[in-house]
């Protein structure tokens, strides 16, 4: 008989951190197929390059910081910030933009600040946030295949011209010469509704969206509500599997809700929106479920959760109205993140037998 | 006024109410149940520790060589906090000696070794008179003599528990029959086979610590002890309430919490809020103790594991090794690879298996590798919160391991380190594999010798103060004589008998005497040396 000595508790639960991780990457595959069904194969090639540049630079920073390399790649942490931040870009993006952001994102936004668990703001958010102040105009146009340019009765994005387009898109060395690359992608560029709905006449684009919805025309303006539909699916799975709590996704589509009814004044030439265009027609679900809920990041208590979610539900709603970033999520979380850890610190629950907790305690119910 | 608010509350509200926190692990108890309970044999040898409770050590009162009986009283509670020992059987006093016992701490500990002869011989045992004839005080005297402790896991000597619950005044007694731990099903087998006793064990507690009202608590899973019980308690003026099943419903501040909705304040014990917890095993020593004049000499105990091929529960005798206890279940010792007693979540994992049964061994786990395979090793927190949901007295369980780990000791006394019970579940529900509560007892250890330290520390400084004082008190002194006589220091020196050459001649003899001591301490090692080699 062999005796490892052990101590209490002896037994354990069965969810582990690395398979924690593949289901957030499985719960992303519905927002995933949706997009790449209506906008092409530039949201697989995203992923692909960021997943691959991100392991090679996960590999390389934990030989620099001396970790053991199969234990710690094996987290699938990095897997995650990567397929998340792919998601993030806009389809059809340049690959060397792919290649920078994401290399910001394990560098500079996980390992700069001791790796996994350490870091102070979600990775993803640091990289697609670095982008969007180096590289304004590449990230808000969303580059997709389209029919303008080629014969419109048998063009499909999913066709081989959709692929050949979109490897045209992020790879514009394959092209024979450049000129063609640039007519397509000004041919192509696009924005999400909300910038639109910011940039153009609202009130038309309002009243278009609002009266006449064609659900399944495989447009880039339905687009939108279904990959959001998606992604809402794959939160709520992650719900169910309790691998995030509701706290934050509910309190953040909750005050994103509550403000855009409270603003929202119809026939207005303002630039508020409509609540479902706020909701459907932007990142708000994987921004709620995927990005929000990162828990290395996050507030942990659930009223600071709560509250966590309502910083950053006003932070998305203000920015995108006020601001003048359009699609705020990556602002928005980032800014949350800062405010996580003082969050903590004064929104402890009351602990059991304690008269009250030291900020905003429940009601006090011992003697 | 504080306490009638209770009364009234307790009154109001018994229901099964939510507890914080709580995980529901594989509870693995049905192997365990198959068959009912066996007598276990004699053992050739019983280890009898003097010390089985949490408290003071009994005191032997029989020598080496003595022959005993069945029930004999071997040794007597020394102090309150204190129960005696009683012979399980009848044999001859074999040595009274330090025996490896299971514990935290010293893995040693002074024991009666008492070698059985297998005859079994009792003493006559006091026959009571109907106990409902006794006063309280009369009967909580019979708790004390039969030597009975918390049977649960905590050992707290019941009388005292009962005494100082009866100055405080009880309104709620609660008969824990949770047991919410996995593998464990000493009490429900208990309950299942026994309810009967196990009833009349909770009138005979009610009516010495006087509580108004008793309550059975038991999880709802455990549908045949509840089908007796029912049975047991039609014509009992006792409750029975349905808990759900959750880990670790069972524990005292948890169990009060699931019964009254009610919290136990974190500087106060049950009885300040009127409640009074024993775990059901308890109620029925104590119907043993008082109906049957019998003392604690066995109890239930379950014998569980895949190396054991029938898995069972045994009522066996206090003092029995747990070797023996293993082969009588058919261990196989080439997949043993190590043993609990307790359960998995709070249980002690034993050094050795030639430790006894003691009175709080409500679990003996044979592990396997399959069952319980080693530790994996420890990944970075992702600070999801898992553990933050599973803590029972709703601790920020990552915080506090973020704390531990760099050693911030203030801040883990503002967490309220000192409320983690050590359940395990945080522990259980970690998907990073990290030791959790092996940092929180670090950290109490920490907590404890820094405050020890610091005492210490300030009494020195007081006596440094005061010597310091003292110092310059005398100098002051000196001053003032020697302005009241207007003489030379040296002359003053001089008068209280101080001279200079005195002193030198002082020292010098001082240092002959230190230079002849050592010179024969070095002496005499040099020859020990030489002995041993």
């Amino acid at each position: 008989m062999t005796i490892a000595l052990t101590s209490s508790p002896m037994q354990h639960g069965q969810l582990e951190t690395n398979r924690l991780m593949l289901l957030v990457i499985a719960a992303c595959l519905p927002g995933v197929g949706i997009g790449t069904w209506f906008f092409g194969y530039g949201i697989i090639i995203n992923i692909t390059l960021a997943v691959l540049a991100a392991m090679v630079l996960e590999a390389m920073l934990l030989t620099l910081r001396k970790r053991d390399l199969k234990f710690y790649l094996s987290d699938n942490s990095a897997l995650v910030t990567a397929v998340l931040f792919g998601i993030a870009m806009p389809p059809g993006s340049p690959w060397w933009l792919v290649l920078a952001g994401i290399a910001f994102a394990i560098v500079i936004g996980k390992h700069a600040y001791g790796g996994l668990g350490q870091n102070a703001f979600n990775p993803a958010m640091c990289g697609y946030l670095f982008l969007l102040l180096s590289f304004p105009l590449q990230m808000t146009s969303w580059h997709i295949p389209s029919d303008a340019i080629v014969d419109a009765a048998n063009f499909s994005p999913l066709g081989w011209q959709g692929l050949r387009q979109s490897m045209l898109l992020s790879f514009p060395f394959l092209a024979a010469d450049a000129a063609t690359v640039q007519a397509t992608i000004d041919g192509l560029a696009m924005a999400t509704p909300l910038i639109e709905s910011k940039m153009a006449a609202q009130n038309a684009l309002l009243t278009a969206r609002d009266t006449d919805l064609p659900l399944f025309a495989r447009s880039s303006d339905t687009g939108w509500e279904m990959v959001n539909t998606g992604y809402l699916l794959g939160g709520l799975l992650l719900l169910y599997k309790r691998i995030i709590s509701w706290h934050i996704p509910v309190s953040i589509i909750g005050t994103v809700t509550l403000l855009s009814l409270l603003m929202y004044a119809p026939g207005s030439t303002s630039i508020v929106g409509t609540t479902y265009l706020h909701l459907f027609g932007s990142a708000t679900m994987i921004g709620a479920f995927f990005i929000a809920t990162d828990p290395v990041s996050a507030a942990t208590s659930n009223l600071g959760r709560i509250v966590y979610g309502i910083i950053i539900g006003v932070s998305i709603y203000t920015i995108r109205v006020w601001g003048s970033y359009v699609d705020s999520i990556a602002i928005a979380v980032l800014f949350g993140n800062f405010c996580a850890p003082l969050l903590d610190h004064y929104l402890r629950p009351r602990v059991y037998g304690h008269q009250r907790a030291p900020l905003l305690g429940e009601k006090r119910r011992t003697g | 006024m504080n306490q009638l608010q209770h009364s009234r509350k307790i009154a109001r509200k018994l229901r099964a109410h939510r507890i914080f926190g709580g995980i529901k692990p594989l509870a693995l108890k049905a192997r365990s149940l198959r068959s009912r309970i066996m007598p276990a044999p004699i053992p050739e040898m019983l280890i009898l520790p003097l010390l089985q409770h949490q408290g003071s050590p009994a005191a032997p009162i029989v020598n080496v060589g003595d022959q005993v009986l069945k029930y004999q009283l071997l040794a007597a509670a020394e102090g309150p906090l204190s129960v005696p020992v009683h012979a399980p059987t009848s044999g001859e006093i074999a040595a009274i000696t330090d025996a490896p016992v299971p514990g935290h701490g010293k893995q040693s500990q002074r024991c009666i070794l008492l070698r059985a002869d297998g005859v079994d011989n009792a003493i006559g045992l006091l026959l009571l008179p109907d106990h409902r004839a006794l006063s309280h005080w009369q009967l909580l005297e019979r708790v004390n003599a039969a030597g009975i402790c918390g049977l649960g896991g905590a050992g707290f000597p019941t009388a005292e528990k009962l005494r100082s619950s009866i100055e405080r005044g009880i309104e709620l007694l609660i008969i824990n029959g949770a047991e919410c731990e996995p593998y464990i099903s000493a009490d429900e087998a208990l309950i299942r086979e026994r309810a009967a006793a196990v009833v009349s064990g909770a009138e005979i507690l009610q009516s010495i610590c006087l509580a108004d009202r008793c309550v059975i608590a038991i999880e709802q899973d455990k549908h045949d002890a509840l089908k007796q019980l029912r049975h047991s308690l039609e014509s009992s003026s006792v409750e029975l309430l349905e808990l759900p099943t959750k880990y670790p419903i069972g524990g005292e501040k948890q169990i009060i919490q699931a019964v009254t909705g009610l919290e136990v304040p974190h500087d106060a014990l049950p009885m300040d809020i009127g409640v009074l917890v024993q775990n059901a095993g308890t109620a029925y020593a104590v119907h043993d103790a008082i109906t049957e004049g019998k003392p604690c000499i066995s109890r239930i105990t379950t014998l569980t594991g895949t190396p054991l091929q029938t898995p069972k529960n045994f009522e066996a005798l206090i003092g029995t090794p747990v070797s023996f206890m293993f082969e009588l279940c058919g261990i196989e010792e080439s997949r043993h690879t190590g043993s609990i007693m307790g359960g998995s979540l709070m249980g002690l994992e034993l050094v050795r298996t030639d430790v006894p049964l003691i009175k709080t061994s409500n679990c003996l786990i044979a592990k396997s590798r399959a069952e319980f395979p080693e530790a994996k090793p420890e990944q970075a927190c992702i600070r999801c919160g898992f553990c933050a949901t599973a803590c029972p007295a709703r601790l920020l369980p990552q915080q506090l391991y973020a704390y531990s780990r760099n050693q911030n000791l203030e801040q883990l006394e503002q967490l309220n380190l000192a409320d983690c019970i050590e359940c395990g579940a945080c522990d259980y529900v970690c998907p990073s594999h990290i030791p959790l509560v092996q940092y929180y007892r670090a950290s109490k250890q920490a907590i404890s010798s820094r405050d020890q330290q610091r005492q210490l520390s300030a009494h020195w400084q007081r006596r440094f103060q005061f010597h310091q004082y003292r110092l310059k008190e005398e100098a002051d002194g000196l001053q003032e004589e020697e302005r009241a006589h207007r003489i030379a220091p040296e002359a003053a020196h001089e008068a209280r008998g101080f001279s200079r050459d005195k002193a030198r001649q002082e020292i010098a003899a001082a240092v002959e005497r230190v230079a002849t001591r050592r010179r024969n301490t070095i002496a005499s090692s040099r020859e020990s040396d030489q002995e041993r080699h």
